[in-house]
């Protein structure tokens, strides 16, 4: 038997067991209230998905706006994209906790992209032609100098490139860590993948 | 073998010894006297834990906010500065608005701490290193700052013990400034880890080893073997990493010798001060915030270095006006934390291994121990001392990937071999790093708090410096691209190796603890845990402190034995 099955069919149950004697003492003495929502045993992961969901802090247009741009970032593949993994609501949740710098910063850089499309097509992003979205986004993501070379990426700088990287940021760090985006890595779902095996080739044959 | 020194009042019992703090320390001194026959009460600020609450196998998904919890920026603003406070664990870390301490204007400090049975051993990260002679007489090499009263050889007995029962994975290098231990076998390093190996040595002659970790490669005690699922500061199902509730606190509880009091949050000692001895604590219970004493023959603090000197400095008395046991006015002074900062990180294109969700996740990284003014290299003329290194490589996900769109996607999972190092310099002490009690400021229950003033010197800042040149050199030997190189130092306490404020010495005048961890001025009142400490080294400093906690253990056991006590 495999370690991982060895875990899942009781090997834990057998160290908890053998440790009973402080845990009831521990327990004794605990509040549950003091303990986190996650280790109180509380599954969140269909929050989002909730019927009747509304934005806490996005206006609508803001809202359409992102699931747009979270999804042409992001898209559906052979995998699913950001729109299914509901990457807006998930920005809309913790950017209404969020600082007001930071707020902020996410909505002017939304203002900009819209900002942008109006100037260039004289219509909102969302509104915007896949194909004109895609003329401001390459505009944006991949910032050249007259020579056409890399220009050195600078986030703080208030450029174009600056707010699609902050828009970006928040558009990656929702999709990968939600459930679809585990699976887009390719994880199992699993915790116990066997002893860490490390490197086995001879001095300086590493690949 | 058990002793028979209980003495039972009536009404009020007077323990053997009080043990303050339940932490890696405490759960040594309370395992340590138990075992020993004696009567120890052990109380700890916060509550009980128990494996129920533990979350290293819950995906972030289920998680609200996925550890961006708006709960943990209000409530913990500085314990958030912790890489382990996270949504999962928050209410393991203390509540920075119930626990507030200050420090002057310009002079941040981090300090980062918890209030559970278990206290920072819940989440800790675990790399196990021994002291070599050379940090303990370094002041016999270079001139600054003193000696610690033990040597080496004082020391040795007790890391075995306490390697011995810990389990502490790694690989023996016969190096001289990280003496071997009794090592559980070693986790095995990636390419990229062996790849710095092998060129390390080559080019520099210096030395990369894995990771001396308090993590389990094999059944040890009763404990399970390491199942890699990563995330250790959650918690360990198998109980793989060493936390004491799970192994001395509950040891000291299976001797029959021990009383756990949770929620007793330690205000100061009591004194007799006729007979020039402490009589016990008292605390304020942290639910109902009933003020309670606890009688002992022996107080023994390990409520953390700045917390167990609080507590010392909040029991001033009328022979000891600036602070119990503090005649000497080093009470609270010489407060170090290695300085970290400096370093470097790269990638290896030439490593073409992908990143894999489904890879066991090794709690540990790679160490190279300290190679400046050693015994045989030059010494340095820009600093004293030195540092380690901790690191490792990888494959990982490439999240920062250019561009957007289908690509996009495609390079995130083609991933990128990062590799990198961070150093632990040693800190020096000095006075002018201290701290003391804020007359204007009160934690929750009503218990003056402190004002900690501490700033890296230069010293510091040349290490660091140092640092990123060392690192740099050795990852571009290993073939490093794109080396990124850092110098900074972070503010103090960010290392989170608070050592000092009252420190051993030989000389009464000039520090608190004789060599045994009893204070010069008042002899039934111990402080064994890191304010001990005399000077800082650069290993990480929880075994070296459990070690001195055992030999301080020892002596006390035998000073009972011979009623001296």
């Amino acid at each position: 038997m495999k370690r991982r099955e060895l875990i899942r069919a009781g090997l834990l149950m057998s160290f908890a067991a053998a440790l009973r004697p402080t845990q009831e003492m521990a327990q004794s003495a605990k509040t549950p209230s003091e303990l986190t929502p996650a280790q109180s045993g509380v599954d969140a992961s269909k929050y989002l998905a909730a019927p009747g969901w509304r934005p806490l802090f996005l206006d609508e247009h803001q809202n359409e706006t992102l699931i747009v741009l979270s999804d042409l970032i992001i898209p559906a593949t052979d995998t699913p994209g950001a729109k299914e993994a509901l990457v807006n609501r998930y920005i809309d949740l913790v950017l209404a906790a969020e600082t007001p710098e930071t707020q902020g910063a996410f909505l002017n850089a939304l203002g900009y992209l819209d900002g942008e499309s109006m100037r260039r097509f004289e219509v909102a992003f969302r509104r915007a032609s896949r194909g004109q979205q895609d003329e401001l986004l390459v505009a944006l993501a991949y910032p050249r100098d007259a020579g056409g070379r890399t220009v050195e990426p600078d986030a703080s700088s208030g450029t174009g490139h600056a707010h699609f990287e902050t828009l970006k940021e928040h558009i990656v760090t929702a999709y990968y860590s939600s459930q679809i985006g585990e699976r887009e890595l390719g994880s199992d779902g699993g915790f116990a993948h066997g002893d860490y095996e490390g490197c086995d080739h001879t001095e300086g044959n590493h690949n | 073998m058990t002793m028979n020194f209980t003495a039972l009042g009536a009404a009020q019992q007077t323990y053997d010894a009080v043990v303050v703090g339940s932490g890696a320390t405490g759960g040594w001194a309370a395992k340590q006297l138990a075992e020993a026959g004696l009567k120890v009460a052990l109380l700890e600020a916060g509550r009980g834990v128990s494996p129920k609450e533990f979350t290293e196998h819950m995906p972030a998904y289920k998680l609200k906010y996925r550890d961006h919890s708006p709960e943990v920026a209000r409530t913990r603003p500085i314990q958030k500065q912790c890489y382990a406070c996270m949504e999962y664990n928050y209410e393991w870390f203390v509540n920075d608005l119930e626990n507030p301490y200050s420090t002057p204007p310009g002079k941040p400090f981090s300090w980062q701490r918890l209030r559970v049975l278990g206290g920072r051993s819940l989440v800790w990260g675990r790399q196990s290193y021994r002291l070599s002679e050379n940090d303990l007489k370094a002041t016999s090499r270079d001139g600054y700052g003193d000696d610690w009263p033990i040597s080496y050889a004082d020391l040795a007995p007790y890391y075995d013990i306490v390697e011995g029962y810990v389990g502490i994975s790694g690989a023996a290098e016969g190096n001289v400034m990280l003496p071997d231990g009794q090592f559980l076998p070693p986790m095995k390093m990636s390419c990229g880890e062996v790849q710095l190996r092998e060129s390390v040595k080559a080019k520099f002659g210096r030395t990369v080893t894995i990771g001396r970790a308090a993590v389990l490669t094999q059944n040890h005690n009763g404990r399970g073997a390491c199942h890699y699922c990563g995330p250790c500061e959650r918690g360990c199902s198998t109980f793989s990493y060493f936390s004491s509730p799970f192994t001395t606190v509950k040891d000291a509880l299976s001797s029959g010798n021990c009383t756990l009091f949770t929620n007793a949050v330690v205000s100061h000692v009591n004194m007799d001060s006729e007979a020039n001895k402490a009589r016990g604590v008292t605390y304020v219970d942290r639910m109902t915030r009933q003020v309670k004493e606890i009688r002992g023959k022996a107080v023994i603090l390990c409520a953390q270095a700045l917390e167990s000197t609080r507590i010392l400095l909040n029991s001033s008395t009328r022979d000891y006006p600036s602070g119990l046991a503090n005649s000497s006015g080093a009470l609270g002074r010489y407060l170090m934390d290695h300085v970290v900062g400096g370093g470097a990180s790269g990638r290896l294109p030439d490593l073409k291994t992908l990143p894999d969700a489904n890879e066991p996740q090794r709690p540990n990284g790679i160490y190279i121990p300290r190679f400046r003014n050693t015994p045989s290299s030059t010494k340095e003329t820009r600093f004293i001392r030195g540092y380690g290194f901790q690191g490792g490589a990888g494959a990982e996900f490439n999240f920062s990937a250019e561009g957007y769109g289908t690509s996009f996607k495609k390079s995130v999972k083609e991933g990128v071999y990062e590799i990198s190092l961070g150093a632990f310099g040693e800190s020096l002490p000095r006075w002018d790093n201290y701290c003391e009690i804020d007359r204007n400021l009160n934690d929750a229950w009503g218990i003056p708090a402190l004002r900690i003033c501490m700033t890296h010197g230069d010293n510091e800042a040349a290490l660091m410096a140092d640092a990123g040149t060392t690192a740099a050199e050795m990852l571009e030997a290993a073939g490093a691209k794109d080396i990124r190189v850092q110098t900074d130092v972070a503010v103090p306490g960010m290392a989170i190796h608070e050592l000092g404020t009252a420190r051993m010495g030989s000389d009464p005048k000039n520090s608190v603890l004789n060599a045994f961890n009893q204070t010069h001025d008042v002899r039934n009142i111990f402080v064994m845990d890191g304010a001990s400490f005399v000077s800082s080294g650069c290993q990480n400093p929880t075994l070296t402190m459990m070690a001195v906690t055992v030999r301080a253990c020892s002596h006390l056991i035998d000073r009972f034995r011979r009623s001296e006590i």
